[in-house]
């Protein structure tokens, strides 16, 4: 079984669902849980991505000595990358809860459709 | 009804994209050109037993800088946005109860210890700075909710994370008179392999990001918490 | 050596980064918050000082390397970070490119850092942190190469421009904040899956390795590559996914506003740019679809804003829209393509800053409530510097882009995107325009003041100053560029008006005006040859004239003279033109000039917007036949000469041209704005563009149809159908002046008829008709100003323009009569004086050519205008007067010495009709051999008959003569009647005006022939304007403001674009 391509199909589907999510649900709280789950599935994909069958983690310790990295790791660059793209979810997503709260504090109303002001 | 059908045609329509992207994906057998380089040199020229860090927080520094500016960004705004409640202190808020508080109060120093170890060995095993700052501020959120009416000085998080993080573009900076460039990582001696005092400035880096993103995250935490409306 | 001294370029992201950390250590929070003695002013200021240092210094940076990449011969410098080398470690690059996009985003930066000072006070030290972070990452994004590294300084720029958005922090602004970062936050999605997957099939995350990946080529690279470019695209802000974008435009606050629309469109622009190198030709063909939709999308639904800076923000993707045609055809643009980008780019980017700052000074985004900007005349002077320099006119930077990028499309055969490329622009004039027009016309509110500090008018002086700067370079490195010359001493004397405008009076201006204009003829026209002299004489002789009338105004007139001057030096550049280049800036410079002349009239500014609206279509026409022209005559000149070898699309550039110029001829069809825009103007400005102006037109005919001579269009030819058009001209306009009830508009809709009687002689393309045309032009300006002048003295002294509330002025304003008088009968081409001799030679013409029908349309326009003549002298100068005006004066005396003037040359010209005739025939010749008239002393001598100035003058005078005598005689036991002894037989008149008889004076005229005059050509533009209006009422209707609506729309973008490009 190739766990790569499950991650990147597990992935999509997360992404779909998160897009269900941001398109249907009224509750703005849940158009940002909507976001996480999209920004999971963007995760699973990236760490698919480099995923390598049989290999292990790119750590040299005593399991993997410097020389047999090349035969031995997983491809470390999408973990890398999947590290700086879960920070900046995590940011995107505090500060939408943020404005979340501000917003309730406006009109309290968590209904998107309170907040059309602008238009046209 | 009408709304949740157009959405379900549109998600079938980039599903159906999604699926030619996943069927255009037929894994690895080997290391492409970027990630053998690193495999070979990565140990060598680093230092860094954990090659994700090396690639964090030196080959792709620039990127690390971004990501702790973005939290920065995160904390800076909610920060002039996210009013703080007058009447925060005069709240009436039904304490924890005694169970949460002490076990809080046991645990609350070990997760904040577990944070650090995490960052400092950020370049040797699984973990780093975001990790180990992330603990950190799991601690906070454990110490607010044991005691809601608690004080927290977030005065004190914007001068860690401005320190940090001044610190950070410091030590950038630095790279360019002493090294090759920004950021470069062998300011100081890459040391021996696999030891806590090894793999240049890297450590200290990631200890400044694991500063940096623990008192951010507090800093939003309290900033939430502040805000918090109780009914 | 020249690198030591260059400061490295990732101390711009250093600097920016490490003083946002810096400002986390002054205490923060609302300054407002704490208004305790703690506090004191400087404290405040601190951060913010510190913050503007920060600018300053990555200001320099850029400024810097730009600097010596232009001067000093540097090369392009690769930046390596943590010691390695790409693609294993990111790198920046440092070119001229980069240098020239950071240095645009750091200084709108530091001027909006500047201009926020009050916003950043209010909102605290977080807010300066973010700002800064911003513009850094605004410079990370433009420098970078590193596909990953750019995706995570784009979320930089996204999340900070989010922030910003909330600095208004009403729920207005915390809304759209929102709606941006579920877009942006989708977007970025897109784009991570993009980047991983260009990872996974290229093996890299440097840009310039993936480029030689050849992604497209390889299966599954594709989905990559497509997803990339769309969300790239996305961040663009295309039409229509990007009504989250718009709503942050109208939400933030103007100073990041103006970073929003030039920087960071710039920035990211500049990254979609850049990424194209990783795919293949197709993708930059999909990036010019997105684009002309975008362009020609947002600009139709600016047109139905009432909010400034919604109006604005689609203006700005508009603009975007037009830079990725561009990109998108680079590769058929070929060497032109940097230019372009150059001259489109840098007028947005000054003009967005620039409008925007403007917003903010005036402190509202209603656009009715604009009218408040002109206590500042300075603001109104560099707001419309930076709407002419959005549309492009000259002399900014997208004239020059614009006219590059017209003559290069079409040599490339991309005759449609010319089309949709101006048609698109046309529809952004019409809102700007309007805009403009509230402004200078539009009451102000009296309570309000304009506060103006320093801070917030520097920068708006900077960008309007410096779009002359860089409009000069852009002239300069325009093909054609070095015969500008001509127009730099002309245009500096402008410049000094400008100056002088606010301090001196009327009358010193007036003489300088004047004297620069006599200089300006006699240095730069007195080689001019033919019939450029004879049109030379119309436009700057006439025009001093008309001037001496300008001395009948007191007090500054402010705003008037630099413009006058301006719309004589355009006039003048068209006869001085040789190439098309000089032609169509002398067009333009005359069409900007009369607009603003036009536009000072009382009611004048729906007649300014519509003269606007059809001069600037006319002259989109005349641009995209000149591109054909260009492109036809299969030389790579711009000289005018190539008209004369076109080899290909002939017909169609006779048919662009011949259009473009009847707009200023107005043409029937093509009329609607004169009558409106000649008779709400002021007294002496109506002869200078009825009587002045309109030759124009008819001079770009003379060029075109002597260049080019006889074409035809699908069988038909053009000449023949231009007489027809004349001939109904001719009948319809004057038909339409007779059932006027104001005397001006009279007098213009005169003109449209009679500009129509010389198209149809120069239709004739012979001999005779032609000297008919040439002559009468000349004689339409004598008399057509002398009729406006004098009418317009009368207006002055009573006020009104109507003439049935007029009457019996003979006896206070005489000499008024008599030039009335004196022009009417030249008008009507009555003996003795000169318009007969026009009669005989258009009879001769008619006859010659055998156009009957035609020629029979045009004597019944003849005897029409009789009537109209009648009516204006019978009204206003005879029968009762009114009790009103019995203490009236006669007109100014300043009004009167031009008229005078005027009348000498009709009796000059009429007693010796050979001079002007004579020399006429003379060139003419060349062109038109056959059927020359013959002269024998002053008579001349056709095929069909002779005719002697003289002679006919004695005969005229003598019998006029007999009967007047005759009649003073007979008249001597006349009873005289009194004022009141008018009888109503016994019906008694319901509305005022009907106790008067010069009210609806043809009615039975009106009922046998009013259907030819029912207003259909009026009502069909305004179908036309009803029908873009509806349109865009309709389609900005997806802008419903939900958020989730947004992001369906985002990703139903990315879904039909799959579709269309790779599905």
């Amino acid at each position: 079984m190739d766990f790569g391509l499950v991650a990147v199909v597990v992935g999509f589907l997360l992404i779909l669902i998160g897009i269900w999510g941001i398109l249907t649900q009224k509750n703005i709280v849940k158009i940002v849980i909507g976001f996480s789950i999209f920004d999971t599935g963007l995760h699973a994909i990236m760490v698919g991505i480099g995923y390598l069958k049989g290999r292990t983690a790119p750590i040299l310790d005593s399991a993997v000595s410097p020389a047999d990295a090349l035969t031995s790791i997983v491809d470390p660059v999408p973990q890398a990358l999947v590290l700086t793209a879960i920070v900046i979810g995590l940011g995107v997503t505090a500060l939408m809860l943020a404005y979340v709260v501000r917003l309730y504090d406006y009109r309290k109303s968590l209904d998107i459709s309170s907040y059309e002001d602008l238009k046209w | 009804m009408v709304r949740k059908i157009f959405v379900i045609i549109l998600l079938i329509g980039l599903g159906w994209f999604f699926y030619g992207m996943a069927d255009s994906f037929h894994g690895s057998d080997s290391l492409n050109m970027t990630a053998s380089y690193y495999a070979e040199n990565g140990a060598e020229e680093v230092g860094a037993a954990n090659l994700v860090t090396a690639i964090v927080v030196t080959y792709r520094g620039l990127d690390t800088l971004g990501e702790v500016t973005i939290l920065f960004l995160t904390a800076a705004i909610a920060a002039f946005f996210l009013k703080s409640k007058e009447e925060f202190s005069k709240r009436d808020v039904k304490p924890s109860s005694e169970l949460l508080q002490t076990a809080a109060g046991m645990l609350v120093p070990l997760i904040f210890v577990l944070g650090v170890y995490v960052f400092v060995n950020g370049h040797l095993s699984p973990g780093g700075g975001f990790q180990g700052g992330a603990i950190i501020a799991s601690g906070l959120v454990l110490l607010l909710l044991s005691k809601p009416l608690q004080k927290v000085n977030s005065r004190f998080f914007a001068l860690v994370e401005s320190f940090s993080g001044l610190f950070y573009v410091g030590i950038g900076v630095a790279g360019i008179f002493l090294a090759g460039g920004f950021l470069d990582n062998s300011i100081l001696p890459l040391g021996e392999f696999g030891t806590l005092l090894s793999a240049g400035i890297l450590p200290v880096i990631y200890i400044l990001v694991g500063l940096k993103v623990g008192s951010e995250l507090s800093g939003l935490l309290t900033k939430f918490q502040e805000t918090q409306e109780e009914n | 050596m020249v690198d030591s001294i260059l400061l490295n370029p990732i101390y711009i992201i250093g600097i920016g980064l490490g003083t946002s950390f810096i400002l986390g250590f002054f205490k923060s929070g609302r300054f407002q918050a704490h208004p305790s003695a703690m506090h004191s002013e400087r404290i405040k200021t601190a951060p913010w000082v510190l913050m503007i240092g920060a600018l300053t210094v990555m200001t320099f940076i850029s400024a810097e390397w730009l600097w010596s990449f232009l001067f000093n011969g540097q090369l392009p410098q690769q930046i390596y970070t943590a010691g390695f080398e790409p693609p294993f470690s990111i790198n920046l690059l440092m070119g001229r490119n980069e240098a020239f996009f950071t240095l645009m985003v750091n200084l709108v930066g530091l001027l909006s850092g500047l201009y926020l000072l009050d916003k950043f006070k209010e909102m605290g030290t977080h807010a300066l942190s973010v700002y800064l972070v911003l513009i850094m990452g605004l410079n990370g994004i433009i420098m970078t190469r590193d596909i990953f590294n750019l995706f995570v300084f784009l979320e930089i720029a996204s999340i900070a421009t989010a922030g910003l958005i909330v600095m208004t922090s009403d729920v207005k602004a915390l809304s759209a904040g929102f709606k941006y970062m579920i877009a942006t936050g989708l977007i970025s999605g897109f784009l991570l899956i993009g980047i991983i997957f260009a990872y996974y099939f290229g093996g890299s995350l440097n840009i310039d390795s993936l480029a030689e990946a050849n992604l497209t080529t390889v299966q599954g690279g594709v989905f990559a590559v497509f997803l990339i470019v769309v969300s790239l695209l996305l961040e663009l802000k295309p039409f229509p996914a990007n009504g989250w974008g718009i709503d942050a435009y109208e939400a933030s606050p103007v100073g990041i506003n103006a970073v929003i629309s030039s920087a960071s469109a710039g920035a990211t622009y500049y990254v979609l740019s850049k990424v194209l190198i990783i795919t293949d030709a197709k993708w930059y063909a999909v990036t010019a679809v997105v684009g002309i939709i975008t362009f020609l999308g947002s600009n139709l639904m600016g047109i139905k804003q009432t909010n400034a800076k919604r109006m604005l923000g689609y203006s700005s993707v508009g603009q975007v829209g037009l830079l990725l045609v561009i990109l998108g055809l680079s590769e058929q643009l070929g060497n032109s393509f940097k230019f372009i980008i150059f001259g489109i780019m840098m007028s947005h980017y000054l003009a967005k800053a620039g409008l925007f700052w403007l917003v903010g000074i005036v402190k509202t985004g209603i656009l009715k409530d604009w009218g408040i900007l002109r206590k500042k005349p300075v603001l109104v002077f560099f707001m419309g510097t930076f709407i002419f320099a959005l549309l492009g006119l000259p002399p900014f930077p997208s004239f020059f882009a614009k006219w590059t990028l017209v003559l290069t499309l079409s040599a490339a055969g991309l005759n449609l995107w010319v089309g949709l490329i101006l048609f698109g622009s046309l529809i952004e004039a019409v809102y700007l325009f309007r805009w403009f027009g509230y402004v200078l016309k539009l009451d102000a509110d009296k309570e309000r003041s304009l506060s103006t500090p320093f801070y917030r008018t520097f920068p708006v002086w900077l960008f309007g100053l410096l779009s002359y700067y860089i409009g000069y370079v852009a002239s300069v490195m325009v093909p054609g560029g070095e015969t500008l010359g001509m127009f730099y001493l002309p245009l500096a004397f402008v410049g000094f008006l400008f100056i002088i405008d606010r301090y001196l009076p009327v009358w010193v201006k007036n003489t300088l005006s004047m004297a620069a204009m006599a200089l300006y003829g006699w240095y730069y026209m007195a080689g001019l040859s033919e019939f450029r002299m004879l049109f030379a004489i119309i436009f700057i002789g006439g025009g001093i004239v008309t001037m001496i009338a300008g001395y009948a105004k007191s007090g500054k007139r402010v705003g008037f003279y630099p413009f006058v001057v301006m719309m004589y030096i355009g006039l003048g550049g068209l006869l001085l033109s040789e190439n098309i280049l000089q032609f169509f800036i002398s067009w333009e410079l005359m069409t900007l000039g009369s607009y603003v002349l036009i536009i000072r009239g009382k009611k004048s500014m729906p007649h300014a917007l519509s003269y606007m609206m059809f001069s600037l279509g006319g002259a989109f026409l005349i641009l995209a036949g000149f591109g054909l022209a260009f492109a036809g005559s299969g030389v790579s000149s711009i000289s005018l000469d190539i008209l004369k070898n076109v080899t290909r699309y002939s017909g169609l550039i006779y048919t662009f041209l011949a259009i473009g110029f009847m707009t200023k001829t107005a043409v029937i069809g093509l009329h609607i704005w004169l009558p409106g825009a000649h008779a709400e103007a002021e007294s002496d400005v109506s002869p200078m563009v009825s009587a002045i102006l309109l030759k124009a037109g008819m001079f770009g005919l003379v060029v075109l149809m002597l260049a080019m001579g006889s074409q035809s269009l699908g069988g038909v030819s053009l000449p023949y159908l231009l007489g027809w058009l004349g001939a109904i001209t001719a009948l319809l306009g004057n038909l339409m002046a007779a059932f006027q009830e104001d005397a001006k508009r009279l007098l213009a809709y005169s003109s449209v008829g009679q500009l129509g009687y010389v198209v149809f002689a120069m239709a004739f393309m012979s001999h005779l008709g032609w000297l008919t045309a040439l002559a009468f032009a000349l004689n339409h300006f004598v008399f057509k100003a002398l009729l406006f002048l004098a009418i317009g003295g009368v207006v002055m002294r009573t006020k009104t323009k109507t003439m049935y509330e007029m009457g019996g002025l003979i006896k206070r304003m005489p000499l008024s009569f008599i030039s009335v008088l004196i022009g009417i009968i030249a008008l009507s081409g009555l003996p003795p004086l000169t318009g007969f001799a026009g009669k005989w030679l258009s009879y001769n013409a008619v006859i010659e050519k055998g156009w009957y029908f035609q020629g029979f349309l045009v004597s019944i326009a003849g005897l029409v205008a009789f009537l109209y003549c009648f009516r204006l002298i019978h009204v206003i100068f005879l029968g009762q007067p009114k009790d009103k005006f019995k203490n009236i004066k006669e007109a100014p005396i300043a009004m009167l010495i031009p008229q005078y003037i005027l009348i000498g040359v009709i009796m000059l010209f009429s007693l010796m009709p050979n001079m002007v005739l004579k020399p006429i025939g003379e060139f003419l010749v060349q062109y038109f051999p056959d059927g020359a008239l013959q002269w024998d002393g002053g008579t001349a001598v056709s095929s069909l008959g002779r005719w002697s100035g003289v002679a006919i003058m004695n005969i005229t005078i003598g019998i006029f003569g007999t009967i007047l005598i005759w009649l003073l005689f007979m008249s001597r036991k006349a009873v005289k009647v009194k004022q009141f002894n008018i009888f109503y037989s016994g019906e008694a008149p319901s509305r005022p005006e009907l106790t008067h008889y010069g009210y609806n004076f043809f009615a039975p005229y009106k009922k046998a022939v009013g259907f030819l005059v029912q207003p259909l050509v009026t009502r069909f533009w305004d179908g036309i304007a009803d029908i873009l209006h509806s349109i865009s009422d309709f389609v900005r209707r997806l802008y419903n403001g939900n958020g989730q609506m947004y992001a369906f729309q985002v990703i139903l973008f990315v879904v039909v674009f799959s579709i269309f490009t790779i599905g």
